[in-house]
């Protein structure tokens, strides 16, 4: 069976000011995957990943989603494209409440012009959302400031599933939690899979990407190193390839130097 | 999946919960605290017509606060109403006055004007990127050149009697400014709460960026905050100007001060992300309250000025220890 990728980048610049975070890089996602992005800081992990989202856009490269290509030039068009970003910062609203936090951007409205808010149904919903996610937030009602760690990133992936968004990506979702948060979390990710969603994790935690992931893409000074099997690969293997790059053959690309975008 | 099952609680700590709603009612608390204060004070300060005089006295500044309090609680400032109530009041006199033109159409050009005074405010904040606080600081100044260029320092007075009926008429009894400030105030309330742009203001004000990638056109919604803000201040100036039947260009600053406490006073924070529109109110005559009750116990008007001073200085700081109490809340969660 052929297989079919969700997601593709082919050949993604992306330069701040005189440095290039990003050379020709490409990447593809297969459907209902977790693949890992893993890299040194700076490898230019988060700078792809906001360029797929819409935060960032690529000075050259082209992008297909579902073999269609796609022209992602703000979140809006991401978002539409079914693709969801989780930041590592996640972008949360400290001053509404979950079902808000879930829908802002994306109101479910009622009234002649589509202005009013569509309440009643939107804390519904949200509800709903996070029944289906089994985890234990109380109301969508409670304001997420007064959440814990793990608690925000439930809320931020209940934002994905409430738009049944095709592509979700998390950018270091596990790194401000506990062993206990974070392995709820990883079971939640799994679970999200299960749910069909294709998911991108970026990640500094490698022990992570061996539990969940099935595939790891590595990163190291703006270019794609190799993407490995996770079942045919060890942690030294992966954290080998993150320090010291794939050893270029013959059937690479010819070899850059590296620089370092620290 | 057995993950899952364990579980993470909120800790539902009544005792913050408490504290972080008190705050909505703080405001009519007090207000209805120190008019029974001031009723004791003085036996004239609980009559019908003192209190209509504080409403009828205050109508203008609560259509200002509430023009302001879009833009505050997106997050941003505006420092220059006072000088858009100054430009746009001579302007709107001079249309009449002057150049006689008919009263709707001097109303039309007023408040054109002032809502064009408010998109340059917007359309300033975004594109230069500076902090509003700085940006209306500077617009501020430009305005009232602006005004005393164009007024020539002039006072005019005695303005036709369609425009004395926006103080002076009466629907059913009722002054009309008070009609049009409760419409505003219960039409503008509904924006707040039940429209999509209500809902994406409080996000604005809570977390721009984050609004930003939740694909909130953000820098529009700001010039509309501003440009809203510069339309309700001209509506506000009509009423200045009609209760006061006279105008120069030193009409209206002074008013940013009043209207800036009153909003903050009245629960919406300095910086973003939170307010309603009767807290508002009850801000705006909280001040007006304490400035006739001590009026009436013989303080005279520069006490007032000290007592705003130090009720702006407390209102900020009550915020600000609210904003900090929260976070602990948040780190101990």
């Amino acid at each position: 069976m052929e297989i079919e990728n969700i997601v593709e980048m082919k050949g993604i610049c992306k330069s701040f000011g005189g440095i290039q975070a990003l050379n020709r890089v490409d990447l593809e996602l297969r459907r209902g995957e977790i693949m890992g992005l893993v890299g040194d800081n700076g490898a230019g992990k988060s700078t792809l990943m906001k360029i797929l989202s819409g935060a960032y856009q690529a000075d050259e490269g082209e992008i297909y989603i579902d073999g269609q290509q796609a022209h992602i030039h703000n979140p809006q068009d991401a978002f539409n494209l079914g693709i969801g970003m989780i930041y590592q910062d996640l972008a949360l609203f400290n001053n509404l409440d979950v079902a808000r936090n879930i829908f802002i951007g994306r109101e479910l409205v009622r009234g002649p012009f589509n202005f009013l808010m569509d309440k009643k149904r939107m804390y519904k919903r949200a509800e709903e959302v996070i029944r289906e996610l089994r985890v234990d937030i109380k109301s969508p009602k409670l304001n997420v400031a007064r959440m814990s760690g793990g608690q925000r990133q439930m809320v931020a992936c209940a934002r994905a599933i409430a738009f049944q968004s095709k592509v979700l990506i998390m950018d270091e979702p596990t790194a401000a939690l506990g062993v206990t948060e974070a392995n709820k979390l990883l079971g939640l990710i799994r679970n999200l899979k299960d749910m069909g969603l294709s998911i991108l994790l970026i990640t500094q935690r490698i022990p992570d990407i061996l539990a969940i992931a099935d595939r790891v893409f590595v990163l190291k000074g703006g270019q794609r190193q190799d993407i490995l099997e996770v079942g045919k690969v060890t942690l030294d293997d992966v954290v080998t390839m993150i320090v010291k790059g794939k050893e270029r053959n013959g059937n690479q690309a010819p070899a850059i130097e590296y620089k370092s975008f620290g | 999946m057995d993950l899952n099952q364990r579980n993470l609680t909120v800790r539902g700590n009544t005792l913050n919960i408490v504290i972080s709603n008190l705050r909505k009612y703080t405001v009519i608390i007090v207000l209805l605290a120190l008019m029974s204060l001031f009723s004791l004070a003085s036996p004239y300060f609980l009559t019908v017509r003192n209190l209509t005089n504080i409403l009828i006295q205050n109508t203008y500044f609560i259509i200002v606060a509430i023009g302001l309090a879009f833009v505050m609680i997106g997050g941003g400032i505006d420092l220059s109403v006072g000088y858009q109530m100054s430009l746009v009041g001579v302007v709107t006199a001079m249309c009449m006055m002057v150049y006689q033109l008919p009263v709707w159409l001097a109303i039309t050009v007023g408040i054109l004007l002032g809502t064009v005074l408010g998109l340059i405010n917007g359309l300033i904040v975004t594109s230069i990127r500076i902090f509003p606080l700085i940006a209306t600081l500077a617009t501020a100044t430009v305005f009232q050149g602006l005004s005393y260029i164009i007024s020539q320092a002039n006072t005019f007075r005695g303005y036709p009697e369609e425009f004395l009926f926006l103080t002076k008429g009466k629907v059913f009894g009722i002054p009309f400014d008070i009609i049009l400030t409760v419409v505003i105030a219960l039409g503008v309330s509904f924006i707040f709460t039940e429209t999509v742009f209500g809902f994406r203001l409080l996000a604005l004000g809570g977390n721009e960026e984050a609004s930003r990638l939740a694909g909130i056109n953000t820098k529009r919604m700001k010039i509309a905050i501003y440009t809203i803000c510069g339309f309700f201040t001209a509506i506000a100036t009509m009423v200045m100007i009609s209760k006061a039947n006279t105008t120069n260009s030193s009409f209206g600053p002074g008013t940013e001060f009043i209207a800036l406490t009153a909003a903050i006073v009245g629960g919406i924070s300095f910086m973003g992300g939170e307010g309603s529109i009767q807290s508002l109110i009850a801000g705006v005559l909280l001040l007006a309250v304490l400035g006739n009750g001590m009026q009436l116990a013989g303080w005279g008007t520069y006490a007032q000025f000290i007592v705003r001073g130090m009720i702006l200085l407390g209102a900020v700081a009550f915020d600000e220890y609210q904003r900090n109490a929260k976070r602990k809340i948040r780190t101990k969660g």
